[in-house]
């Protein structure tokens, strides 16, 4: 029982990673229809942001602010950081080549995704770097006799209140009204008057923008990071984005959360080696018993 | 086309677009030849140029691996259009079968070279065909989860077969008949021997009913389909293919490196090979090992930058993507004439073919016997009313709690023109759709010549006699328009992969037959001249012709048309009804949805009305007309 509640809320954890950075997935996919593969190293640029902000001048953030007041800049950091990253990106390698067609917008992604990671490299090193402890809140608390670390807890709250926020500006507000129309048919909502530009900066900027939070919690929880950590989260979070149903905001968390917990679970109880093979099989067999994913919506393609 | 460019021909100074009547010249006639014999001498001199070190052999032969990478996926994503990010597992699949049998059975390497082809090419079709039909990204991440469930096996040991995250080492080199392949420069020659037998297969299957299958699926799946193409076989087709050239690319590096492990097998080898595809334009050959060439010297040219060197490599694809879209060396369609199909033993002058493609009469008739054009049909086993060519009985179709069409009887006579009419909305379109194979009816039957075809596949259907067209034109828009019209013979020949590409005589005649039929089936609806032409660039009222064109070609016996008339003005409309007369005259039999009642009264011999997915009228034309429930149902009850 203690292993499995153990598991369970780190496999939330990850999963609440996931689910953000699927999110980020999920909406620019919604807009653009492009895979967007350089996603996930936004988020390891995020990790190392907030790594570079908590280490500097021998951690000033943290001594001034507090364990709990450092890491809220650091996350906020990131967040305008990586916002700012993802704002840039769609210019410099995106809106040139979307004329082109959605294989060429592939290549220009995965073209991204080198530079960013060969750049992570060049400023921070090969080597893995690791979030120094004394930046990182290590109170714990017992809950029903289980140890839980204070820090666990508010990445969970922190990652739940991220989606709601997300949940409730795309599916609840006119803006998100606007979001979703341009998701449907560009031409149709341009043509309804909505400023799709603005709606593309804002896809690029809050997108990529939650994947940093997320980089940073990630860099806190589990402490090391490395240059080339995208790949791995990038694929998990796309893998994530396709199970719930692709361009599907509730979708996206659900897969995440769902990811992280398969992942945990059954390195817990059957074989870390094997759990990523795993959570491939499950992928394979929910897509060929739903097409389009877990929330996807069924299309019928009119002829 | 750059502004100068376009300035130049506008004043007529640019250089001559070349077109089916140009002079032929002795280079133009040889270029081929030319090219071939200059790229033969570069290659075979290459390793023995003074500033060619062993260091640059060793690159020219991973560019050889890369090239023959970027081959076997150019296939999958090049000529089909499927997402195929996880290519390197077949890749692995050769590698490892070629280690672990190398080392453990001691099975010569140049057997394996063959085998690993076969292993990966199994594999492949194990795992692809239950998720073959699966849309585009998700597609994508099936074949990334594939890739990665390869990698993770291999590092995780099974069986001890794989030496885990080492992989394997030891690996003996091929042996040619007592010549031991070792040095630089033997592998550098072996590898490059056999691409160059590999790509003129590839050429030849390019340019056959195959490789235009393949770009039909990519260009439109369901329009392939309705042409007859069997769009699931020749996308796994494509895959095993893909996987057979990726499992040799294995067995060359397994044995040039004499180890294998899974750091070589990763998704980013994946993406590279994506890139290598894209960057030397889709569906080119020349172009994917130039793609490679320029994937594997890059970072070799780049080396004392060290690790900045990736870092301009992927601003380099940025930039590819940016200014040069379409690839380096995009595979040209237009502009090369008829020649550019490849098809041998064509007429000197084009016009010539026309008169060839004249269709036998019989074959426009009906069938009584069990064969049409080398079809096997099943035997009659349904009653069907005198002189009915297709009946549908009680078909329905339900989409939720929503019926689409409801219990339908429709009688479509041998020879005439029947028409189905209604208001939009009405299910005319979706009867349409499900009896082309389509959507399968929820209930009801579906008897065409004697023989049920409810739950036939649409590509089957077609190549019964049941051709169509759509109520908004698809086409193949980056296909020529004889290609176009091309894809309607297909369904009536049998040239396999290996005709293809030895060219047996069947296969020489079967494609120019096919040729044949579209040159006339072109002529017919006066867009001959267009025939070079991409069909994306015709206007709206010719491209509507092209599609019946393409629909002829299939030698159908019945011809189902949604609003043709659609979008023509009045004067293309009256031309569309003398064609529609003289395609009866010939023997075909016509089923329309058309709004244009001119059209409808002018040329139908009998007419059902369909309202809200129910028939409510049918009989002669006039009948029709004046019919009280008909008027209701276009213009709603007059009040009292």
């Amino acid at each position: 029982m203690a292993t499995f509640v153990e598991q369970l809320i780190n496999g939330l954890t990850i999963g609440s990673f996931y689910a953000l950075v699927a999110l980020g997935y999920s909406m620019v996919y919604g807009v653009m229809k492009l895979i967007n593969f350089a996603h996930g190293d936004l988020f390891a640029l995020g990790s190392y942001l907030g790594y570079t902000l908590l280490i500097a001048s021998s951690s000033w953030v943290t001594v001034h602010f507090g364990l709990w007041g450092g890491m809220a800049i650091a996350m906020l950091f990131a967040f305008v950081g990586i916002g700012l990253a993802g704002v840039l990106m769609e210019r410099i390698a995106y809106r040139p080549v979307y004329p082109a067609g959605r294989l060429s917008l592939v290549v220009s992604a995965l073209g991204m995704s080198i530079f960013l990671q060969n750049g992570i490299m060049a400023i921070w090193g090969s080597r893995p770097q690791a979030y120094p402890a004394a930046v990182v809140p290590s109170t714990r608390f017992s809950l029903l006799g289980l140890p839980v670390t204070t820090l666990q807890v508010v990445i969970l709250l922190l990652s739940f209140t991220l989606m709601l926020i997300i949940w409730f500006i795309v599916e609840k507000t006119t803006f998100g009204a606007a979001i979703r129309a341009t998701a449907l048919d560009r031409s149709t909502a341009t043509l309804m008057g909505i400023d799709v530009r603005v709606v593309i900066f804002f896809i690029f900027a809050l997108g990529p923008a939650l994947g940093g939070i997320a980089g940073v919690m990630n860099g806190l929880y589990y402490r090391a990071i490395s240059f080339n950590m995208g790949w791995t989260y990038g694929l998990k979070a796309f893998t994530a984005t396709i199970l719930g149903g692709i361009g599907n905001i509730p979708g996206a968390m659900i897969g995440g959360l769902l990811l992280g917990l398969m992942e945990s679970l059954f390195a817990g109880y059957v074989s870390g080696a094997w759990k990523d093979v795993f959570v491939f099989v499950i992928l394979i067999v929910v897509l060929l018993w739903r097409p389009t994913g877990l929330l996807g919506e069924k299309t019928a393609e009119k002829v | 086309m750059g502004i100068t460019e376009s300035i130049l021909n506008r004043v007529g100074l640019g250089a001559k677009k070349p077109s089916g009547d140009q002079p032929v010249t002795y280079w133009s006639r040889n270029r081929g030849w030319l090219l071939l014999a200059v790229t033969g001498a570069l290659f075979a001199t290459y390793p023995f140029l003074p500033f060619i070190t062993d260091y640059w052999i060793d690159v020219a032969f991973f560019v050889g691996v890369y090239a023959l990478l970027g081959l076997s996926l150019n296939i999958v994503l090049g000529e089909v259009g499927l997402f195929d990010l996880g290519h390197t597992a077949f890749y692995a699949i050769g590698a490892y079968v070629t280690a672990i049998l190398n080392t453990s059975l001691h099975v010569p390497i140049i057997v394996l070279l063959p085998l690993s082809a076969l292993v990966a090419a199994g594999f492949a079709y194990l795992v692809t065909s239950p998720v073959i039909h699966l849309k585009g990204d998700y597609l994508c991440i099936v074949t990334i989860g594939i890739g990665e469930i390869v990698r993770l096996t291999m590092i995780n040991n099974p069986f001890n077969l794989t030496g885990g995250p080492n992989g394997i080492n030891g690996i003996g080199g091929p042996n040619l008949f007592g010549l031991a392949i070792n040095s630089s420069t033997q592998f550098y020659f072996y590898t490059w021997i056999i691409i160059g037998i590999i790509v003129f297969g590839l050429i030849r299957l390019q340019h056959s009913r195959i490789g235009r299958a393949w770009n039909y699926i990519r260009e439109d799946a369901t329009a392939a389909e309705a042409s007859g193409v069997d769009v699931r076989s020749y996308k796994l087709l494509a895959f095993v293919l893909g996987a057979a050239l990726a499992g040799i690319a294995g067995n060359l590096y397994a044995s040039k490196q004499m180890s294998v492990s899974p750091q070589s097998f990763t998704f980013i080898e994946s993406s590279l090979l994506f890139c290598i595809v894209l960057l030397g334009g889709l569906g080119s050959i020349p172009g994917s090992i130039l793609g490679a060439a320029v994937v594997v010297v890059f970072p070799e040219v780049f080396r004392q930058f060290a690790s900045y060197r990736l870092l301009f490599f992927g601003l380099a694809l940025m930039l590819m993507m940016i200014f040069r879209p379409g690839g380096m060396w995009p595979r040209k369609r237009e502009g090369t004439g008829l020649d550019g199909l490849g098809i041998r033993g064509l007429p000197k002058k084009d016009e010539d073919l026309i008169p060839l493609g004249k269709p036998d009469p019989a074959i426009l008739k009906p069938a009584t016997t069990a064969v049409v054009r080398g079809v096997k049909l099943p035997p009659v086993t349904v009653a069907m009313d005198e002189g009915m060519l297709l009946q549908t009985h009680g078909t329905t179709l339900k989409f939720g709690g929503l019926t689409a069409v409801n219990n339908f009887d429709l009688n479509v006579q041998t020879g005439k023109i029947t028409s189905l009419i209604g208001p939009n909305g009405a299910g005319k379109t979706t009867l349409f759709n499900m009896i082309t194979g389509i959507y399968k009816p929820t209930a009801g039957q579906i008897d065409f010549l004697g023989r049920d075809i409810t739950d036939l596949k649409p590509h089957t259907i077609i190549s019964y006699g049941i051709a169509r067209t759509f109520q908004n034109i698809r086409l193949f828009p980056s296909l020529t328009c004889i290609e176009n019209i091309m894809s309607g013979p297909h369904c009536h020949a049998r040239s396999g992969t290996w005709a293809a590409v030895m060219h047996t005589v069947a296969e020489v005649r079967e494609e120019r037959d096919i040729v044949a039929t579209a040159a006339y089936r072109l002529d017919q609806v006066g867009l001959w001249k267009y025939r070079n032409e991409l069909a994306k660039n015709l206007p709206y009222g010719k491209q509507r012709y092209l599609e019946i064109a393409r629909a002829l070609a299939t030698s159908p016996h019945l011809l189902i048309l949604d609003e043709p008339s659609s979008g023509l003005n009045d004067k293309e409309s009256e031309d569309l009804m003398v064609l529609l007369q003289a395609l009866v005259k010939e023997g075909f039999t016509l089923l329309l949805i058309e709004h244009d009642m001119q059209v409808v009264m002018g040329i139908s011999d009998w007419v059902a009305v369909m309202d809200m997915g129910q028939k409510i009228a049918e009989g002669l034309p006039k009948d029709v007309y004046n019919n009280q429930r008909v008027i209701e149902a276009y213009l709603g009850k007059e009040d009292d």
